[in-house]
């Protein structure tokens, strides 16, 4: 993206990811790959739609272990570029249809490096009230990151103590 | 305080529910009292105190006990790097980067075609 991150608003993450850039994109553009770990384990990911072309709808959902597949992602890609970048807002959905709710645009690059791949991750969001809102609305997505979290905490002891 | 067979379920028990993710959320602000966390919804104050000690026996939030007044937190331990809504979504996307990042290997040691 052209626009600087705002530290307000905007996070920004890269890494080097030794592959080739190759495989690290057909990890994020294969449907089936992709499923494989967008969203935390134990929950199973879906990946209903992955339309790769502006306009193309993006959706996922989510199931906890013996539960129903329930809305994760919905969203719209607004730019693909093939094995080099892959833009994408919740605030549309499909064909651009405009989203009921929504409050990020992601921006996600990859580069060739010396060491294998350069990863960058780049997420816009709104502005406070709407990270308020979103978190009225409960964690939503960072459920994923805080289960995470602590399955990475208490895997170990749940090994040693079956 | 009651132990969970899975550690997990207990969290996951503790998130699978609106009021309760609502506390969470509340939380995330700050640490509250009991009252102060009710106040938004149309429930006894009984059927609010089980919502409160499971999320205590879940070990998201902890409690204690200010003379006559229970204030609750959110347990930094269990949310480690979360902390407030732009770090909480910064751990997402470095979480899916890692999760990535162990496929991409993955998928290398097997030396399967890209």
């Amino acid at each position: 993206m052209t626009e600087a991150p705002d530290p307000e608003r905007d996070l920004t993450l890269s890494r080097i990811i030794r592959a080739p850039r190759s495989l690290v994109w057909s990890a994020w553009a294969d449907p089936d790959s992709f499923a494989q770990w967008w969203i935390p384990a134990p929950t199973l990911c879906k990946v209903v739609a992955m339309d790769l072309r502006p306009g193309g709808a993006f959706v996922t959902e989510m199931s906890d272990p013996g539960g129903p597949f329930v809305p994760h992602l919905s969203a719209c890609f607004l730019d693909v570029a093939q094995g080099e970048r892959i833009v994408f807002t919740n605030m549309l959905v499909g064909d651009f249809r405009p989203a009921e709710r929504g409050f990020m645009t992601a921006a996600i690059t990859f580069k060739d490096h010396a060491e294998g791949t350069e990863y960058a991750a780049h997420v816009m969001h709104r502005n406070r009230a709407d990270r308020e809102k979103h978190e009225e609305m409960g964690f939503l997505d960072g459920w994923g990151t805080v289960i995470a979290q602590l399955a990475a905490l208490v895997e170990p002891r749940v090994l040693t103590n079956p | 305080m009651e132990q969970y067979q899975d550690p997990l379920s207990g969290v996951f028990q503790a998130l699978a529910d609106p009021t309760r993710r609502a506390v969470l959320g509340r939380l995330s602000t700050g640490p509250a009292s009991v009252s102060d966390l009710a106040e938004p919804f149309a429930m006894a104050l009984p059927s609010f105190l089980k919502h409160i000690r499971l999320l205590e026996e879940s070990g998201l939030i902890r409690t204690r006990k200010e003379g006559r007044v229970r204030r609750c937190e959110i347990d930094r331990r269990q949310f480690a790097a979360v902390e407030g809504w732009l770090s909480e979504q910064r751990a997402l996307w470095e979480d899916r980067a890692d999760r990535l990042e162990r496929f991409v290997a993955k998928v290398q040691e097997k030396g399967e075609p890209t």
